[in-house]
């Protein structure tokens, strides 16, 4: 079987998948009502034998109690789909970066963000089941301002009709703004004007701004608002570095991928050398984000902020923190010093999927102890929501890729980027002389 | 010239930029070594055109960083767990997490340095003299003209001025030491 075909087979699989668990989780939320669960519920039977599901039908989150299967579903849904727009929102940032710098390097895969940014408007759309079971994820939502201070004093952005809106706008905004991109790039691809480039850079140097605040406001309600007392002013920049670091990841996998397929001829030496710089860099840039914000809570040791990090170095979380440190950053940064690593396919495909793995170690270390105190708790649902979401995603974007050329045919920068680093190897050049 | 003078080297003058990195391609593969490029700006893809292999900074600024992280983790153990433990804000002694700050600085500051120090020494600088300063030509280097020097200590010094001169080189005169 040739290589795209088992692509979107394996594609169509996951889509499949996902479908199934929503469907499931949307059902056994219809008869969440105290019943016992012994029929029908193969998978929550299979994976969550710790307790009975739907006990009360009351979502409030005292710690004590067990998780419903809805919260369980919810919470890994919200994990895969922090995981998703970690990827878009990072290449939707990617060709920011681009325009703004004026690059010339990255033009052959410009087209592959594009299209990542495009999925925007379906990460819209996959935000809803995030706002309309929202009091059954974010505790907040179902506490009266009036009997607890930390809400009270946020409720002007911790209240349900402006955490609605605020979701609805920047999903509004940011798919505008992704089409516009490919537009323009597509519209280049035919008269090759350009006029096309200089208006995607004017609107990279707005874009960029707007990205910064909606992208930390968004995450703020989220992932953050998970525990509403949380303060961290990094949080939105936390969550970009880890972004960034998944999605240069994601773009060099694709990259490689398509460079004897599609992109063939246009991938030059230095753009994958430069792609792996930027994933270094990121390495290094999200240890120093994370750190930094573990490192002022620490030394200021305020219990308001505090107890954040407490709470993850309960039980199992202890040993998630620690993976963290040396998984996603120490690991990769030795793996990834030397120039030769960086460009290696070997290194760097397992490299790939060891980011994919730690970032999803990331979100869940940010995510999930609000609903399992107690340590890590991996459920059925997590590979599950992850595969469904990821494969839709990806069967979307790779539906995309082939509408449009898979690189900026007529950039003005094309030409500099596939040859201006392209010199003859040695004894090459001696046969036509 | 005083009688004993040695020769240091032959130059070669080319008029563009596209001409000198086709010689430099010549001359790397005709299998020169001590020879060098000199270009009023710089001219991308030439490091590969001269088959220079990834300069050897790098390691200078490892070991210059791994120098700096240690020194600062053991200086701040040494002088507020070891030699004069010092209770500052209910914090233990000694834990990397508050000795990080100024270790990762001290990892940057002797990382520079080391990377400042590593590329003068191995490109021997500082240099008050060198012999092709004689030239009255070579003066236009910072100008408009492009030229290669290939050394006499080079082993194939002998054909070099046949693989210049076949290189395209406008104008080729020998310098003296």
């Amino acid at each position: 079987m040739n290589f795209p075909v088992l692509f979107k087979r394996l594609l169509a699989l996951f889509a499949c998948a996902g479908m199934l668990t929503f469907a499931s989780a949307r059902l056994l939320a219809a008869e969440h009502a105290p019943a016992a669960p012994a029929h029908g519920e193969t998978v929550a039977a299979a994976h969550d034998a710790a307790g009975p599901v739907g006990t009360t039908a009351h979502h409030g989150h005292a710690e004590t109690k067990e998780p419903t299967f809805l919260e369980a579903a919810l919470y890994s849904y919200l994990t895969a789909y922090m995981f998703c727009l970690s990827i878009v929102v990072g290449a939707f940032f990617l060709i920011h970066l681009h325009y703004l710098f004026d690059a010339g390097w990255s033009v052959p895969i410009r087209r592959i963000n594009e299209q990542l940014a495009s999925l925007m408007p379906y990460m819209g759309v996959l935000s809803l089941p995030i706002l309309v079971f929202g009091p059954s994820i974010y505790p907040w939502m179902s506490i009266d301002p009036a009997t607890d201070h930390a809400l009270d004093v946020k409720k002007i952005l911790f209240n349900r009709p402006t955490f609605i809106g605020v979701i609805i706008v920047c999903f509004v905004l940011w798919s505008f703004m992704a089409l516009r991109f490919r537009r323009m790039s597509v519209a280049q691809d035919k008269d090759g004007a350009a006029q096309w480039t200089h208006k995607a850079r004017f609107q990279a140097a707005w874009g960029i701004y707007v990205l910064a605040f909606t992208l930390t406001v968004a995450v703020f309600l989220l992932m953050k608002s998970l525990q509403h007392q949380f303060f961290s002013t990094m949080y939105g920049v936390y969550y970009f570095a880890g972004s960034m670091w998944v999605t240069l990841a994601t773009v060099y996998g694709i990259m490689r991928i398509l460079a004897h397929r599609e992109l063939n001829g246009v991938i030059s030496k230095q753009t994958i050398h430069y792609i792996g710089t930027l994933f270094f860099a990121f390495t290094v840039f999200y240890a120093y984000i994370h750190f930094s914000q573990y490192f002022l809570i620490w030394n200021a040791a305020i219990p308001e902020e505090t107890f954040w990090y407490v709470k993850r170095e309960a039980g199992s979380w202890w040993e998630v923190g620690l993976l963290i440190l040396f998984g996603h950053f120490i690991a990769p940064f030795v793996v990834l010093l030397r120039i030769d690593t960086k460009m290696n396919l070997l290194v760097m495909g397992p490299m790939i999927a060891w980011a994919w793995l730690m970032h999803y170690v990331d979100m869940t270390f940010n995510i999930m102890p609000v609903l399992y105190p107690n340590g890590l708790h991996l459920t059925l649902l997590d590979p599950l929501c992850w595969f469904g979401m990821a494969g839709f995603l990806g069967f979307i974007f790779w539906k995309n890729f082939k509408t449009a050329a898979a690189f900026p045919l007529k950039d003005p920068r094309l030409k500099e980027a596939i040859t201006h680093h392209e010199v003859p190897a040695p004894g090459a050049a001696a046969s036509h002389h | 010239m005083s009688a004993n003078a040695k020769t240091y080297g032959l130059l070669a003058q080319f008029d563009t930029a596209a001409g000198i990195f086709e010689a430099a391609i010549q001359v790397r593969d005709a299998g020169y070594r001590k020879w060098d490029v000199f270009t009023p700006f710089p001219i991308h893809g030439m490091d590969d055109a001269m088959g220079l292999k990834n300069s050897k900074v790098g390691y200078f600024t490892f070991c210059g960083g791994f120098t700096g992280f240690f020194t600062g983790m053991t200086m701040i153990w040494f002088m507020n767990k070891f030699d004069y433990g010092l209770v500052v804000g209910g914090k233990p002694l000694f834990t990397p997490l508050y000795a990080f700050p100024v270790s990762y600085e001290l990892t940057i500051l002797l990382g520079a340095f080391a990377t400042l120090g590593g590329m003068l020494a191995l490109n021997r600088l500082p240099k008050l003299y060198n012999p092709l300063f004689k030239s009255e030509r070579f003066k236009k280097a910072t100008d408009d003209k492009f030229f290669i020097c290939i050394e006499a200590t080079d082993p194939k010094f002998a054909e070099a001025r046949a693989v210049l001169e076949k290189a395209g080189a406008a104008a080729i005169e020998l310098v003296e030491d």
